[in-house]
C-alpha cells in the first residue's frame, strides 16, 4: 500500500529503518520499505537519500563486484535512528492516548 | 564502523542477505523505452555523482523498471545534486585545479581584451571632454589590471614553483615546457611584435589589417601562456597549501579584474555615447561585439575563480 499521508515518513528514516535489519542494496531497500512500511521510494529519491546518509556517515557501502552495492547502517546511523524512533514512539503514544480518551478509539 | 543493530551484517567482500537481486519477485513491468529514458536522465547529474552512484541507479532501474514516475524522479533529483552535492563526493583539490585552469584561461583572454582596449582608446588619447567618467574609467582600469596581475602572479608563484620543482625532479620535460609557457609565449610574441613593427611599421604604427593580425597573435600567445599551467595542473595534480593559496588568490584577482572590466564597459559606452566620431565608435557593432566578449570573459573568470576559492576556503 502506498498512501499520501506518509509525508511524515521521512525517506532517510525509512532507509535507516530498512538497513537496521541487515545490509541491503537499492532494490532490496525499496522492496523492504514498500512491504513493511507501505511507502514506495522512487529511484531518484532513494539515491538522493543514500548519498545524503552516506555523506553524514549514517550508512556505509559494502564492497561488491556487482553493480548492486549493498549498504549497512553505521553506529552513528543506529544512534540517529534510535533517537528518532524514540521521538516517534512518544508522538504515537500521545496520539493513541488522546484518541482513546476523546473519541473512544481503541486502535486499528 | 560496525553497526550495532544489524545481526545479519556481513563483512566487506561477501554477499549480504539483502544484496541478491529480486528480479524474479518483481520484474520490471514498464516499457523498455521509459527505462531507457530514466537511465538517460542520469546524464543530468554531476559527473562525480554519476561516477559514484550511476551504476547502482541503473541496476535499480533494471530491477524495478522505469516508468514516467521513475524518469521524473531521477531527473528532478538531479537539481539538488548540482545545487548541494554530497560532501563525500567533493574532491576539493580537483575542484581547485579545474577552477584555476579555467579562471586562468578566461583571465588571460580578459587581459588581452583589456590590452586591446588600452591600445585603441587610452594610447590613442581618446577622451570625452566634459565627461570625466572616461578618464576615471581609464585610471580605474590601469590600477585594477596592475593589481589583478600582481595578485595572480604572487598568489600563483608558490604553486608554479612547486610544480616546476617536481617536474624538474621527476624529469618531466613536457611539463617543464607547459610550466614555462607563461614566460616563453609572451616573450616570443613581444619579439615577433618588435620585428613586425620594425619591418612593416609606419610613423603612426602598423595598418589596420596588420593590427588585427598582431591582436589575434596576442590572443594566441595569451591562450598558450594560460593553457600551459592548466595542462600542468591536470598532469601533475598538485595538492596542499600552495594550491589553496593560488585558488584564493585567483578569487581576489578575478574580483579586481571584474572592476577593470566594468571600467572598460564605462569607457567604451562613454566613447560611443559622447565621442562617437572616433574610429570604431561611429556605429555600435564593433564595440558591441567587443563588450560582449568582455562580459563573457569576466563571467567565466569570476564564476570559475569563485568556485575555486570556495573549495579553497571550505572546511576539510
Amino acid at each position: 500500500m502506498t498512501d499520501r499521508l506518509d509525508r511524515w515518513a521521512d525517506p532517510p528514516l525509512l532507509v535507516l529503518a530498512s538497513l537496521a535489519g541487515e545490509p541491503k542494496h537499492g532494490y532490496a531497500i525499496t522492496q523492504d520499505v514498500a512491504e513493511t512500511m507501505g511507502v514506495r521510494l522512487s529511484a531518484g529519491t532513494l539515491y538522493a537519500v543514500i548519498a545524503r546518509l552516506e555523506a553524514r556517515g549514517l550508512i556505509e557501502p559494502l564492497e561488491t563486484d556487482d553493480r548492486r552495492r549493498p549498504y549497512r547502517i553505521t553506529m552513528a546511523g543506529a544512534q540517529a535512528l534510535a533517537q528518532q524512533s524514540e521521538r516517534m514512539s512518544k508522538v504515537a503514544s500521545v496520539a493513541r492516548e488522546r484518541l482513546s480518551t476523546s473519541l473512544g478509539w481503541a486502535g486499528a | 564502523m560496525r553497526p550495532p543493530t544489524s545481526p545479519g551484517a556481513t563483512p566487506p567482500g561477501s554477499t549480504p542477505p539483502g544484496s541478491a537481486p529480486h528480479r524474479s519477485t518483481l520484474p520490471g513491468t514498464a516499457p523498455p523505452g521509459s527505462t531507457r529514458l530514466a537511465r538517460a536522465a542520469l546524464a543530468l547529474y554531476p559527473p562525480s555523482w554519476r561516477a559514484r552512484y550511476g551504476d547502482e541507479v541503473r541496476a535499480l532501474l533494471d530491477d524495478s523498471g522505469g516508468g514516467p514516475s521513475a524518469v521524473a524522479s531521477v531527473a528532478w533529483r538531479a537539481v539538488p545534486a548540482w545545487i548541494c552535492p554530497p560532501r563525500h563526493l567533493h574532491d576539493r583539490p580537483a575542484r581547485m585545479r579545474s577552477s584555476l585552469a579555467t579562471a586562468l584561461a578566461a583571465w588571460s583572454m580578459l587581459t588581452g581584451l583589456g590590452l586591446v582596449f588600452a591600445q585603441l582608446t587610452q594610447l590613442q588619447g581618446f577622451t570625452a571632454p566634459g565627461h570625466p567618467e572616461v578618464r576615471w574609467a581609464y585610471a580605474v582600469f590601469d590600477v585594477s589590471l596592475a593589481l589583478s596581475a600582481l595578485v595572480a602572479g604572487f598568489g600563483g608563484l608558490p604553486l608554479w614553483l612547486l610544480m616546476l620543482r617536481r617536474a624538474w625532479r621527476e624529469r618531466r620535460p613536457r611539463d617543464m615546457v607547459y610550466l614555462l609557457l607563461p614566460l616563453i609565449a609572451p616573450a616570443a610574441y613581444l619579439a615577433a611584435l618588435i620585428v613586425t613593427i620594425k619591418l612593416l611599421g609606419r610613423a603612426n604604427g602598423v595598418g589596420p589589417w596588420w593590427f588585427l593580425v598582431v591582436a589575434l597573435a596576442g590572443f594566441a600567445a595569451a591562450a598558450a601562456a594560460a593553457a600551459g599551467p592548466g595542462l600542468a595542473l591536470r598532469r601533475l595534480q598538485p595538492r596542499g597549501p600552495a594550491l589553496r593559496v593560488a585558488a584564493a588568490a585567483a578569487g581576489v584577482a578575478a574580483a579586481v579584474m571584474a572592476v577593470a572590466a566594468a571600467a572598460i564597459v564605462v569607457a567604451v559606452v562613454g566613447l560611443c555615447l559622447w565621442e562617437h566620431h572616433f574610429a570604431g565608435y561611429h556605429h555600435g557593432t564593433l564595440p558591441g561585439v567587443y563588450l560582449a566578449l568582455v562580459v563573457a570573459a569576466t563571467t567565466v573568470t569570476t564564476v570559475s575563480a569563485a568556485r575555486g576559492t570556495r573549495a579553497a576556503l571550505a572546511e576539510p
